[in-house]
């Protein structure tokens, strides 16, 4: 893409044009429309816009046409007691648009305390609502381990060894305001960290069993 | 170049039209005055003798390999040899008129014209030359180096000169001033189809500048009525004006339907053939469509209240079709008479006594109404308890329904939309006056409540499992009380929504926007049910039918369609309308629908198989509103003009004219019982009308039944009962209650 110092030659040209044609007054954005017609077949670059940007209904042979076949076949007889008669489900709005995530509850003893990391989600564009409570608007975002929790199409997988964890953990009860976790690049196989991605908690402490209360409860609200 | 443009050469290569444009050219031969003096301009134009003009050589080259073609090898030899083809050179001789003549636009080749005429005519071939003897030079111009006669004939049809069809016209309307006074009036329905074709063909072959003279020359003459289509036309100058317009190129597709009476079209029809002017006849055989009735000629008064449409008039036969406009039989309902006033007796015994009645909205009798449909004519969703409760409750407030009369008219209680900032782009009622839908321009649809009983959703799943089913009011406990609320506002359209429609069982409501989708929302749990997708274009109008589960919608695209609410493709598709479909009603016995349009016309659609089986003329603007009488007989419909029309559908006729609006009549209805009608316009009034002194004026002789001609009584201000001015809000909707109050809706326009 050209900065926006340099402008490519043609447009050059065009502003030229316009100079000449006293024109001082337009939007940046005139010199591509006017663009479009700097070749000779001017019916064509007319055309081509046009199609783009427009259509016109359909001719009136096609439409009677098209009526023809349609209202050759008889009304179909309508069945008796069925209930709200609206098309098959595909074809409806009544799908839910949102699917809740199954609850993980591995309560492992192992020496693995990974704290469920806190993180700000409001960036979060697949959540229902933005998942925040009172003071701490920490969120929790708990995945199973190497399930690719995709938000918004992406997928992102961070595992927290438990030595980072710890001081994560240490480092939280003093922040009670939101925070981007930062996690080390190199600890991940993926670049695509930063924040409002979900954290892979693998096990909950037993002594954060408040917290996990909590998220317990917001885990009923996770997008995915 | 005017010289060759203006070409005297052109090619007709109307085939059908052939034999009997020979038969002309023969008898016209001595009318050679009138080419004498046609040929005076091109003849002068032309330089004399000397050079072959490229194009005509190339026309005459194209002429001649036609011939090869079809292996007429004697006349190819007649022509090379006349026309000095071979040599390279065209010699303008004196037109050689044997045979088929040469009249029309002479000019220098004319001679090889009339030769290759003559010969043509000979061998009758149905192609190549006419009398018209014109050779396009512009075809053959665009034609490369080989002429081929495909392009050459490919050439608009008919074309004459250009520069003379400002003279044709004239000619013809000298011919028509100069007619008797009973002819004129008829004759003059001419003018404007034909001024609209010529000016287009002038537009479609690149004359631009006669084009806009003949334009500015005879647009003033035109009627009234057609100021609005002459402004579009004003603006087209070129042919690649035409071509995304669809209203245009149908108009020109269309044949424009003139009913003209015999005395009147004898006359027309002998001064067109014996002059010159076989454009005009031309023109008249291949784009309009002259119905002919025997009886007297019409009045200028009646021409004028049937035309205006943008096809003209409707042909007799497009209204003869049967229509079945009776209503359907009312389904027997024992009907128990506790009132509030009377101590009900449940006991047994009781129902079939004088406790209870039965459906007296039926019929009494138990022949089928001849008129009415079949029960089964189209399938129709059967009655649930739910309708049957619904049914009793509205026997019971038609017996508290007042009679209105001219002397008793109805109270009107309007509601007027407060912010709304022009945005009010539809509304509706139910039928049981208890809910009221907006549509808005910001594609939002509000609900409210217009009685005291709040909206309230259902409960979500997981209360629903807690309440006790078996109680009495479970229909109250379904519903969840926090969400109680006067409005409510459904979000989904992504532009503004032209129309609404409640469901008769109000369960469901529908609306229709500029997005091109028509929305099925549940009153229940106010959410999106359905999208219905099929109209690419604006939808203008979406309605429910009486008996539900069919609706009708009509948008841009020009066609209206049947959709069912358990089917994502429509099932019929009206088509036929040459502009837009802005208003859809289904008739009260759903079997049909009338579709007003914006080509001015309403047609009345057969729900069963998709026909159109009436077409009514006469409105001069896009119609905007209609109304079927609850007797299902009678059909009003309101324009941008201010007038409504009263319909009969049966006959197929005009039978009633109500002026007194000056602005579009958005809104119209009949009363509970048909006796007024009511109108509510942009004027800011709400007008009511005599509808049952306007049915009951009707002559119905035979010959009015006919030929559709009837005299309307200028009776408009006898026929009006009241106007209603509110201070500065247009009226968008109308509605009567079951009791026969007049409810009115519309947004305060504070500017």
């Amino acid at each position: 893409m050209a900065s926006p110092k340099t402008v490519p030659k043609d447009a050059q040209v065009m502003i030229q044009i316009l100079k000449d044609m006293g024109i001082t007054e337009y939007e940046p954005r005139v010199i591509n429309q006017m663009l479009e017609f700097t070749y000779n077949d001017i019916r064509l670059a007319i055309q081509c816009r046009v199609d783009q940007s427009f259509t016109s209904p359909p001719p009136r042979d096609f439409l009677l046409e098209i009526a023809r076949q349609k209202n050759m076949a008889p009304l179909p007889l309508i069945k008796p007691y069925t209930g709200p008669r609206l098309p098959p489900d595909r074809y409806c709005l009544t799908a839910p648009n949102y699917r809740l995530k199954s609850l993980q509850k591995k309560v492992t003893s192992s020496a693995g305390r990974i704290t469920v990391p806190r993180l700000s989600v409001g960036a979060v564009s697949s959540r229902p609502s933005t998942p925040t409570l009172g003071a701490p608007s920490v969120q929790t975002v708990g995945t199973k381990v190497g399930t690719p929790v995709s938000l918004a199409g992406q997928r992102f997988t961070v595992q927290i060894p438990s030595s980072q964890a710890a001081s994560v953990k240490s480092a939280t009860p003093t922040t009670p305001t939101v925070q981007n976790v930062l996690i080390n690049p190199s600890l991940i196989g993926s670049k695509n960290i930063l924040i409002t991605t979900n954290m892979v908690s693998q096990n909950s402490s037993s002594d954060s069993t408040s917290l996990k209360r909590k998220h317990e409860d917001e885990d009923d609200y996770d997008a995915l | 170049m005017a010289a060759v443009q203006d070409g005297p050469m052109e090619l007709e290569s109307e085939k059908e039209t052939k034999p009997e444009i020979l038969s002309d050219g023969s008898a016209k031969l001595p009318g050679s005055t009138g080419s004498g003096a046609l040929s005076s301009s091109p003849l002068t134009a032309a330089p004399a003798g000397g050079a072959p003009k490229p194009e005509e050589q190339q026309t005459l080259i194209a002429v001649l390999q036609f011939l090869k073609r079809n292996k007429l090898t004697e006349s190819v030899e007649i022509l090379r040899r006349e026309a000095g083809l071979s040599d390279d050179q065209e010699d303008s001789q004196a037109p050689d008129a044997g045979g088929g003549g040469g009249p029309g636009a002479v000019g220098k080749g004319d001679g090889n014209g009339g030769d290759a005429n003559s010969l043509l005519s000979r061998v009758s071939i149905a192609a190549a030359a006419a009398p018209q003897t014109a050779l396009t030079p512009m075809p053959a111009k665009s034609a490369d180096n080989q002429p081929d006669v495909s392009v050459v004939l490919s050439a608009y049809s008919q074309q004459g000169d250009p520069s003379l069809y400002q003279v044709y016209y004239s000619g013809l309307k000298n011919f028509i001033e100069s007619v008797l006074d009973c002819h004129r009036a008829e004759l003059s329905q001419l003018f404007y189809p034909l001024f609209v074709h010529m000016y287009l063909e002038l537009v479609y072959n690149n004359h631009e500048n006669e084009a806009k003279a003949f334009f500015e020359k005879f647009s003033g003459d035109q009627e009234c009525y057609y100021q609005d289509d002459l402004r579009v036309l004003c603006g087209l100058t070129k042919k690649e004006h035409m071509k995304g317009n669809e209203v245009l190129l149908d108009f020109r597709t269309s044949r424009f339907v003139l009913r003209i009476s015999r005395d009147s079209y004898q006359l027309l029809k002998r001064h067109l053939q014996e002059r010159h002017n076989n454009q005009i006849w031309n023109i008249i055989q291949e784009h309009l469509y002259i119905d002919i009735f025997d009886g007297m000629s019409r009045s200028k008064g009646q021409i004028d209240s049937m035309s205006g449409s943008l096809a003209g008039e409707a042909k007799r036969e497009a209204n003869k079709a049967k229509v079945f406009y009776g209503l359907l039989k009312e389904p027997e309902i024992e009907v128990p008479l506790d009132d509030e006033d009377e101590e009900a007796e449940n006991e047994e015994g009781k129902p079939k006594k004088k406790k209870t009645k039965k459906d007296s909205m039926g019929s009494k009798s138990k022949k089928q109404d001849p008129n009415a449909p079949q029960q089964n004519r189209i399938p129709l969703p059967e009655l649930k308890d739910s309708d049957k409760l619904d049914k009793i409750m509205y026997m019971k407030e038609s017996t508290k329904r007042i009679r209105l009369s001219p002397d008793n008219l109805p109270s009107i209680c309007f509601y007027t939309f407060l912010n709304a900032y022009q945005g009010l782009t539809a509304v509706d009622f139910t039928d049981d006056s208890s809910l009221l839908a907006g549509g808005f321009a910001d594609s939002t649809v509000r609900v409210w409540s217009v009685t005291p009983k709040k909206l309230r959703k259902v409960k979500s799943a997981a209360d629903l499992n807690l309440i006790d089913k078996e109680s009495d009011d479970v229909l109250e406990r379904i519903m969840d009380e926090k969400t109680a609320s006067e409005s409510k506002i459904l979000y989904g359209h992504s532009g503004p929504v032209y129309g609404v429609s409640f469901s008769p069982d109000r369960n469901y409501l529908l609306s229709s926007s500029e997005d091109g989708t028509i929305r099925l929302w549940s009153l229940q749990t106010f959410t999106c049910l359905v999208g219905y997708k099929g109209h690419n274009y604006p939808v203008w109008d979406t309605q429910f039918s009486p008996f539900g589960y069919y609706f009708v919608s009509g948008g841009h695209d020009r066609v209206a369609r049947l959709w069912a609410t358990d089917h994502y493709q429509p099932l019929r598709i009206f088509a036929g309308h040459l502009a837009d479909v802005t208003c859809t009603r289904f008739h009260p016995n759903s079997n049909y629908v009338a579709t007003g349009s914006a080509d001015r016309t309403v047609r009345l659609w057969d729900v069963l198989n998709g026909n159109c089986v009436r077409i009514f003329t006469g409105h001069k603007g896009p119609i905007h509103s209609l109304a079927f009488s609850p007797n299902g007989k009678f059909l009003a419909s309101g324009s941008t003009d201010g007038r409504v029309l009263l319909w009969d559908i049966g006959h197929g006729l005009m039978i009633g004219e109500l002026k007194g609006h000056t602005d579009t009549i958005y809104s119209l209805k009949f009363s509970r019982d048909g006796e007024i009608l009511a109108s509510g316009s942009m004027d800011n009034t709400v007008r009511l009308w005599d509808a049952m002194k306007a049915f009951d004026d009707i002559e119905t002789d035979d010959f009015t039944a006919a030929t559709g001609h009837i005299h309307l009584p200028d009776n408009s201000q006898e026929l009006l009962l009241g106007t209603y001015l509110t201070k500065a809000t247009a009226v968008t909707h109308l509605h009567f209650t079951r009791r026969n109050l007049l409810l009115a809706a519309g947004a305060y326009n504070s500017q």
